[in-house]
């Protein structure tokens, strides 16, 4: 058919605002695509519904005060938030923490990174139409996390565990068995997700070849985390820069090979077998001592300028703090993986199905919170 | 005269009750699966949660959107609603339990039942807004693809029972029940698959895809016209339940028990089945699910509607 | 190559709905076990130890050392005092339970332990006044304890 032809037979492309209220936008983004029937033909992603000037309101706040405020960045990996920013004021205090207090932040922030990956995996699968099933069985696993947390730290989802210079409490009695329980049991329910979902043939035609993204659109997007090594780049903050105790233990990064929607799922699930491996290491060389540090209302460091990165579930989170020798840190930029992350979906979904921007969209699991602090 | 009065109101008191038994069975079937409890606290164990429901579908405001298109969009849940109710004319309960035995009772089903994807189309147009219309869309395609693969599968059963009456099919299964061949397996199987697409139930159920189009056609609906388009949907899952057991699993053939129960017990069985898929897999997307209907389905009907033509000659 | 590829197909397909039935025996064998919600209002899940709910206060142990007011980062605790005796007697604890976000670290920086977080977590109230709690009046908590949904 030459392109006169397809010209005269040519539709009206018409425009459809997906979210800011839209069950598969993963809170409140607003999508704003120009479809040709059910084709794609431009997306613009417009942010900013949920922001709450996080980096201003740490301007306002002491070192120790902005810790409850890292909780609501990204909420579903509130551990790891806390850690960031803990590990990056302590970097600028030039605080040594106790053994103990690194083993814990490893056990506590693995936990999470579990608990966060299930609810990508649950929603991503929402996405797809799964009728909520395996979005419930997530949630039953993750329950069991929520259940450790509340008892190690107090609270179901805003931790507030991380103190600068340790943690809040130690680790409670019989919480060890409870986490190894755990642990076995989370065993046996990933492989159960293998055939609900991993190799569903409906599953496979819906995520396989879909959202293509290469190794270097990846990196020039400087996309992160489990979307980036799904890429097939080897990049995991905890081999390459080995903060707390990672270097001495053992684990995998999974890497996936197309960088399509389905091997960014893959990678989670595999980083939810990797994390289960860290976590029992880590409580099997758990040292004794007191990880616990008595709140520090006020913390003056010297001015000086810090960046520190960590690897959060949904990519790398860094905090970068100039202090001008004051209680209040004079400038806080929080560098947010899902930001990074939501900025490349306009190159992938182009030409696709309505359909498969949904997938994408859960695969690439973004957050909100984090997005728009 | 009086006896056609009673079989049409006792049908359609037998389609309210059984759309709302499918109702709570569907949550609860739904919520086992789930590891959760579903309904629990009307009545035991929720047995009268859809009647709260129905009052409370009742109670609220009926939305119009400002810029739908009235009389469409007012008549859509009629026409979702009224077919399946007719297709009830020629489902054989028992061995005289019918409403009326057509001499071309199949063929009147499925005229019937594809008037529906008419009151979807409506419904997906008339509310003037971009998700439905998508949905409405959706379901038009899918539902006139899916319709070939589905009247093959049934002609198979038609050639060996001779007839189109449904009565005559039901006896011509009394030895044993069609899914026993073969060849009639492979037709049950096209058929539960285009089954599922025509009445818009997961993995098929792309017009309402709740993920990507929020509702597709029914979005705009609220109150009654809602609860309309919910009878015609579980209605419509009867009916295509009713009709396997009696093409395929031998209709109320069965020892002991009386006829009806047997063969309202393999029809909610069959039912189901269609849940359990329901609540276990992902949705497909649009073009594979026309890509599945044209290239594999019809393609296979075919082939088994001559290898069984060709058994019949032999 | 027609033949071929429909045998490939068909492979494809035998395999496919295979996967399928795996994931229907899934769902199945999840159907037996129990469910794992609670009934809500019947049966409460028991609070953790660690557990933090409202702000509660020990008004006998509090030197008054604006500690917790200083640690707050949403300021929603206020303090007043007065002299009495040459001793510094508490005259108001103020507690906003609208802007908590029950963080906790008032109760970890207390000196002596007066104030501390009890394990009430069913907190909605239909009056925006009921929100501002005096947490020196012995009562306040009462109406959150035995009005909670029965």
């Amino acid at each position: 058919m030459n392109t006169s032809q397809t010209k005269d037979i040519c539709t009206e492309e018409f425009l459809i605002n997906m979210g800011p209220q839209h069950p598969s936008t993963h809170g409140v983004l607003s999508l704003e695509l120009k479809l040709d029937g059910e084709m794609i033909r431009d997306c613009t992603a417009h942010i900013g519904y949920l922001h709450r000037s996080m980096e201003k309101l740490a301007e306002n706040r002491t070192y120790t005060q902005f810790i409850p405020y890292t909780d609501r960045l990204d909420y579903v990996a509130s551990m790891n938030n806390n850690m960031g920013y803990v590990m990056a004021v302590e970097k600028l205090l030039n605080l040594e923490i106790s053994d103990r207090a690194k083993y814990i932040r490893v056990i506590a922030a693995e936990l999470n990174r579990i608990a966060s990956h299930l609810i990508a995996i649950g929603t991503f699968a929402q996405d797809l139409g799964a009728f909520a099933t395996p979005l419930f069985y997530c949630f039953r696993e993750r329950e069991k996390i929520i259940d450790i947390f509340d008892q190690i730290c107090g609270n179901r989802l805003t931790y507030n565990y991380m103190r600068i210079g340790g943690v809040q409490f130690d680790l409670p009695k019989g919480i060890d068995e409870k986490i190894k329980k755990f642990i076995k049991y989370m065993r046996s329910k990933v492989d159960d997700y293998d055939w609900l979902l991993t190799y569903n043939t409906i599953f496979l035609a819906r995520s396989k070849h879909i959202g293509l993204l290469p190794k270097d659109l990846a990196i020039n997007y400087s996309v992160s985390g489990p979307n980036l090594r799904a890429s097939g780049v080897k990049w995991d903050l905890r081999k390459d820069e080995p903060y707390l105790v990672y270097e001495k233990l053992e684990f995998d990064i999974p890497v996936g090979e197309n960088g399509d929607s389905w091997d960014r799922y893959k990678v989670r699930l595999e980083e939810i077998r990797q994390s289960l491996k860290i976590v029992e290491q880590a409580l099997g060389a758990l040292p004794e001592g007191d990880p616990t540090v008595k709140i520090g209302r006020i913390h003056k460091p010297s001015p000086s300028e810090i960046y520190l990165r960590t690897e959060n579930p949904r990519g790398e989170l860094g905090f970068f703090i100039i202090s001008d020798g004051s209680a209040y840190p004079y400038r806080l930029k929080i560098r947010s993986p899902s930001f990074s992350n939501l900025a490349v979906l306009p190159e992938l979904v182009k030409g696709l199905k309505i359909a498969d921007i949904v997938c994408i969209l859960g695969s690439l699991d973004i957050l909100m919170g984090e997005t728009d602090r | 005269m009086l006896m056609m009065l009673i079989a049409g109101i006792a049908v359609l008191a037998f389609i309210s009750a059984s759309a709302m038994f499918l109702i709570w069975w569907e949550r609860k079937v739904s919520a086992h699966i789930q590891s959760r409890f579903g309904p629990m606290r009307v009545g035991w164990h929720g047995v009268l949660q859809p009647i709260a429901d129905a009052v409370k579908l009742l109670l609220k405001e009926d939305i119009r959107p400002a810029e739908a298109d009235k009389l469409v969009w007012w008549l859509a849940p009629f026409f979702a609603v009224v077919p399946p109710v007719m297709a009830f004319a020629a489902i054989p309960f028992g061995k005289s339990l019918i409403p009326k035995d057509l001499n071309v009772g199949i063929l009147y089903i499925m005229a019937i039942s594809s008037v529906c994807v008419i009151g979807i189309f409506m419904a997906g147009w008339g509310s003037n807004n971009k998700y439905s219309l998508l949905g409405g869309m959706r379901s038009a395609a899918q539902i006139v693809s899916y319709e070939i693969p589905m009247i093959l599968s049934m002609i198979t059963v038609v050639m060996h029972a001779n007839s189109l009456s449904m009565q005559k099919i039901v006896e011509a299964q009394s030895r044993h029940w069609n899914i026993l061949h073969p060849n009639m397996l492979l037709a049950a199987l096209v058929y539960t698959i285009a089954a599922t697409a025509e009445v818009n139930r997961a993995p098929f159920d792309i017009p309402e895809a709740e993920s990507e189009l929020v509702a597709g056609f029914h979005t705009e609906y609220s109150g009654m016209k809602f609860a309309m388009f919910f009878i015609g949907e579980y209605t419509n899952l009867f009916i295509i339940a009713a009709i396997s057991t009696t093409l395929f699993f031998g209709g109320w053939h069965g020892p002991f028990l009386p006829p009806v129960v047997w063969f309202l017990s393999k029809t909610y069985l069959c039912i189901f089945i269609w849940m359990w898929v329901r609540w276990t897999f992902p949705r497909a997307r649009v073009d594979q699910l026309m890509a599945f209907a044209w290239k594999v389905l019809t393609p296979i009907a075919f082939v088994n509607l001559a290898i069984t033509g060709w058994l019949l000659l032999k | 190559m027609v033949i071929i590829k429909i045998i490939k197909l068909s492979k494809d397909l035998v395999i496919g709905a295979w996967s399928l039935i795996k994931g229907l025996v899934i769902t199945l064998k999840n159907c037996f076990i129990p469910a794992i919600t609670l009934q809500y209002p019947a049966q409460k899940q028991p609070m953790t130890d660690r557990f933090r709910g409202l702000v509660d206060l020990h008004p006998e142990k509090c030197i008054i050392c604006y500690q917790c007011v200083k640690i707050c980062p949403v300021a929603c605790l206020a303090i007043a005092h007065k002299q009495e005796n040459n001793k510094k007697v508490i005259s108001e604890f103020k507690y906003n339970m609208e802007l908590c976000c029950f963080c906790g670290m008032c109760q970890q920086v207390c000196p002596t332990s007066a104030i501390y977080m009890n394990k009430i977590y069913e907190i909605s109230v239909y009056d925006r006044d009921k929100t501002h709690i005096n947490l020196l009046n012995p009562g306040k908590y009462i109406e959150w304890l035995n009005t909670s949904i029965k």
